[in-house]
């Protein structure tokens, strides 16, 4: 049987790039995506955190 | 009296006995012993190692086209590719990304061990195989059977028994072939290495995990979408929090239903006329190969990330970029302990773990896309 280089190595060199290619773009978007979350949810924290005032009046 | 007798001995199976099928009976109780005795995966090992016996008994016509029970089961199961997604379900209700997502760099060594893959698709292509069957051998190397099932049934259907016992098999002997590999590739400093401890993850982050991961990858590789997801909507069912019964559905009931199907389905495509066959024992071999390479190719990216990275990885975790969850993860952890007592590297190396699950979904998926 003839083998089809040419196809075998598309098959290996898309295949390896391919892979790598999505799964660094996997790790900006959670990067990315983490960082945000993290940003809304601290600034929430810090929203809910009573003004100085109160605190002060109730020590 | 005579004549019913003899009719009785013609029309039974004993008569239609054939060496292979007593062959392939040997091959069911081996791997029996190896279910029951040494509890190597028995969810699985245990429903193929029946299915290949039943099936090599003569005139039982149980995967008879249109006509055997466990045909239905092998046509509309896995021929129609409902059986592998409905195990990525289960297994997205039971996979937490929380360790991923804390350190989302893993998703390199997820990306690295699959190079091994594409190796081994190189190899069995020099070992004649065709270009289907070596993209259906070289995705053992993933060590993930629904994943390989799932290729194997498109790409090359008759190798489906043997690529699927292969890569359960490996998956089982982690802890006997990962071992070594990670001595001979690291350093005893390397593997000493304490990583940084990792920054906790929110629920909100835990959620938005599967949609975004899931959106991304079947836009970019759709052919990914059957398994990718029903991956991430089992999680999302349990990152969720609120749907506590569907996620005991998925990762309980409806998982072991369906492994039953699957592992029977598996076993009954191993008749004497399929596997036994010079071909199988060179997938055997491909296979182990496969899984070695990769484990390798998941060393050396996890060295290579090191070159840039301040906080140094302990490069044992690239080992557990192959995707057999959570035992690659478990054989990290002890080869790390042993070099270093204090080194506690079981979460570490689930970031891997999980991100190689999405790796050889992908690389399964681009070669489906290059192959198929």
């Amino acid at each position: 049987m003839e083998i089809n280089w040419p196809k075998v190595i598309e098959v290996f060199g898309s295949g390896i790039l391919g892979v790598f290619l999505v799964m660094f773009l996997l790790q900006i978007l959670t990067q990315l995506s983490t960082k945000i979350i993290d940003y809304i949810e601290n600034g929430n924290k810090g929203g809910d955190l009573p003004p100085k005032s109160q605190t002060k009046e109730k020590s | 009296m005579l004549d019913i007798l003899k009719e009785l001995i013609y029309s039974s199976g004993a008569v239609s006995l054939t060496a292979g099928n007593l062959v392939m009976w040997l091959v069911a109780f081996v791997l029996l012993y190896l279910a029951i005795k040494k509890q190597y995966e028995p969810l699985l090992l245990l429903p193929i190692s029946f299915g290949i016996l039943i099936v090599n008994l003569p005139l039982t016509f149980l995967m008879e086209p249109e006509h055997g029970l466990i045909w239905f089961f092998y046509h509309y199961g896995i021929e129609f590719d409902i059986i592998p997604p409905l195990i990525f379900l289960g297994l997205g209700a039971m996979i937490d990304f929380g360790p991923l997502i804390a350190n989302p760099k893993t998703l390199l060594l997820g990306a690295g061990a699959q190079a091994g893959l594409y190796v081994t698709f190189f190899a069995a292509v020099l070992f004649g195989f065709d270009l289907q069957e070596a993209g259906s051998i070289a995705i053992i190397g993933g060590a993930d059977g629904p994943t390989t099932i799932f290729l194997t049934s498109k790409l090359a259907p008759h190798l489906l028994g043997a690529t699927a016992v292969s890569a359960y098999a490996y998956m089982a002997l982690v802890p006997i072939i990962q071992p070594p590999m990670m001595t001979l590739l690291t350093t005893e400093h390397e593997r000493k290495i304490v990583m940084t401890k990792l920054r906790p993850v929110s629920r909100l982050q835990k959620i938005c995990f599967p949609v975004v991961t899931g959106m991304t990858i079947m836009l970019v590789v759709p052919s990914a979408a059957p398994l990718i997801s029903m991956l991430m909507l089992g999680n999302l069912f349990k990152e969720s929090g609120v749907v506590a019964r569907l996620t005991n559905a998925a990762s309980n009931e409806l998982m072991n239903i369906v492994t039953i199907f699957l592992g029977l389905s598996i076993g009954a495509t191993m008749t004497a006329s399929t596997f036994l066959n010079p071909k199988v024992l060179f997938i055997f071999f491909l296979g182990l190969f496969a899984f070695v390479i990769s484990t390798a190719a998941g060393l050396i990216m996890a060295k290579f990330m090191n070159l840039f990275l301040k906080d140094k990885i302990n490069p044992l975790i690239g080992a557990a970029g192959v995707s057999a969850v959570p035992m690659a993860a478990r054989c990290v952890h002890k080869v790390g302990s042993e070099a270093n007592r204090r080194n506690y590297l079981l979460m570490y190396a689930m970031g891997p773990n999980v991100a190689g699950v999405i790796g050889t979904v992908v690389a399964a998926a681009i070669l489906l896309k290059n192959l198929g």
